[in-house]
């Protein structure tokens, strides 16, 4: 599958943290992505991004903090998040970037 | 790690440290580990990064540091065993450092020149001979006239006789050009002393052979380049009035000469004046002993001397003297000199001593004190009266500079060192004799 203009827009990073480096010991990555996409769309722009097969999709949508600025409340942005499964033996080697 | 020779000729040595690429691997996951528990990282708890992100973000960086650290340790291990000295410093170069990359073997080619092996100084058939004169009452005499001289005072000649060259004329003068007087041009009772060159040229001339009363009208002509533009080159017409012609007198030899230069009276001046002859004395019969020394020395000793330092020494040589041949150019935008056969030897005889200077003085462990070093560093500052702070901070912050002092004190040490081994003689001799030690040490 040939990638086009529209995956880019989906995928907008790998998250490198704790968590995520502890899921990619079960054959995981993990990416933040645009709030509008759904699973079927981050599956079909990480196989035609990375060229890898993917076994499963879980997203979570993570809710910004309410903070204030100078008294006035304020919010930050909500993020999803899309935990990739990956079929055995695949890797994407997320510090490399696109 | 693995050290072989390549080349072994006279001085020169030529080795290839191989490291391989397990060997810098070790290294650089023995480096990481030794940071890892320090590395804070977003995402991440402190020391919590894993291994695998950290080789990936820092590890070419380390790599280069690991490959000096083995190329490095190599090296001094390499002089640790073998026991030699180089005289520069060694030139590493790495062997296909164009194409090397990671999971090579890394293969370097240290190529240097040993110092040479200095034999022990036998010093005791050395002897020489310590000049030592005394100031004598005719020496004395004659600093002291000297010193009569520049405080010379000026008496009234008999009322009518002319002037003469070296008098002092007291005169009232108004200067004119064009018929008008110009400021700055007109004095009252200004003592000029003839010959003394204070004034524009001509005009002390004109006053030769005036006498006290006498009026004198001075035309001289400014010169073309005079400090005041609209006065260079013009003709000026100074109205002189000769107050009174005073003839020099050398100050007369008495205490009250000797309290004008701070001490107590005659006899104390005399015995200051001895002292500081003695002192300077002594030190042109140290310069002769040392000299003397240096030449015994440089016959005693024969050792092989690596050709990179006489090479360097030689072309220093020959480009300070080719810059005092032509002292007027003074950067260094000039033709390379080619040292001659002269400075070759010159350079020769100046890197053997140097050698054996500093392995005897490490011999002896012979160590410039700090304390040396502040008085050095002292006298050097007085040259730049107002900037000394400057002048200590330089010091400070330039290693360069500390050694350039140092190293003078460390060869005195040295030569005094040695001297206390050779058989010195005392010998008595009169200033003359001294003193033509000291030209004949001059000439050569």
């Amino acid at each position: 599958m040939s990638a086009k203009a529209e995956h880019y827009d989906v995928i907008r990073k790998p998250i490198i943290t704790e968590k995520a480096t502890m899921v990619s010991e079960n054959g995981a990555v993990v990416f933040e992505v645009a709030m509008d996409s759904n699973k079927p769309e981050i599956k079909q722009a990480v196989e035609a991004l990375f060229g890898v097969k993917v076994k499963a999709v879980n997203t979570t949508i993570t809710k910004g903090k309410t903070k204030r600025f100078r008294g006035q409340p304020g919010k930050r942005r909500d993020v999803k998040k899309a935990y990739v499964t990956l079929e055995e033996g695949n890797t994407i080697d997320v510090t490399t970037g696109l | 790690m693995q050290v072989t020779e390549t080349l072994k000729d006279g001085l020169k040595r030529e080795y290839e440290i191989i490291v391989t690429a397990a060997e810098l691997e070790a290294k650089v996951n023995e480096k990481l580990a030794e940071a890892q528990p320090e590395v804070e990282m977003k995402g991440f708890r402190k020391g919590k990064v894993p291994m695998a992100l950290l080789k990936k973000q820092f590890g070419p960086r380390i790599l280069g540091e690991a490959m000096q650290e083995s190329v490095d340790g190599a090296m001094n291990q390499h002089f640790e065993t073998t026991g030699d000295r180089p005289a520069l410093q060694p030139q590493v170069t790495m062997v296909d450092g164009e194409t090397w990359k990671e999971g090579d073997d890394v293969k370097v080619k240290m190529a240097y020149e040993a110092l040479p092996e200095i034999p022990e100084l036998d010093m005791s058939g050395v002897k020489l001979e310590r000049l030592v004169a005394k100031a004598d009452d005719a020496a004395i005499d004659e600093a002291l006239a000297s010193l009569a001289e520049t405080v010379q005072d000026f008496a009234d000649r008999k009322k009518g006789t002319k002037s003469k060259d070296g008098d002092q004329v007291v005169i009232d003068f108004v200067g004119k050009v064009d018929g008008e007087a110009f400021e700055g041009g007109s004095a009252e009772d200004y003592p000029l002393v003839l010959g003394s060159g204070s004034f524009i040229p001509g005009f002390e001339e004109q006053l030769v052979g005036v006498k006290a009363g006498e009026e004198k009208a001075v035309t001289v002509n400014f010169p073309d380049e005079y400090g005041a533009a609209h006065l260079a080159g013009k003709e000026a017409v100074f109205d002189c009035t000769v107050k009174a012609v005073k003839e020099p007198k050398a100050a007369a030899i008495d205490d009250e000469l000797a309290k004008k230069f701070g001490a107590e009276d005659l006899a104390a001046l005399k015995g200051q004046i001895a002292e500081r002859l003695e002192a300077e004395y002594a030190g042109a019969a140290r310069a002769i002993v040392k000299r003397g020394l240096l030449d015994a020395l440089d016959g005693l000793v024969k050792f092989d001397l690596p050709p990179s330092l006489v090479e360097a020494e030689a072309n220093q040589i020959a480009h300070q003297l080719w810059h005092e041949e032509n002292p007027d150019v003074h950067d260094h935008n000039h033709d390379k000199i080619e040292p001659t056969d002269e400075h070759n030897k010159l350079a020769e005889r100046r890197v053997r001593l140097g050698l054996l200077l500093a392995e005897t003085g490490r011999k002896a462990e012979i160590e410039v004190t700090d304390a040396e070093m502040t008085q050095a560093v002292m006298a050097q500052a007085r040259q730049y009266p107002g900037q000394e702070r400057q002048f200590f901070e330089f010091i400070q912050q330039n290693a360069q500079m500390q050694q350039q002092l140092r190293a003078p004190i460390f060869e005195d040490k040295v030569v005094d060192h040695i001297l206390g081994m050779a058989a010195v003689t005392d010998k008595e001799v009169s200033k003359d004799d001294l003193q033509k030690a000291v030209e004949a040490l001059d000439e050569e």
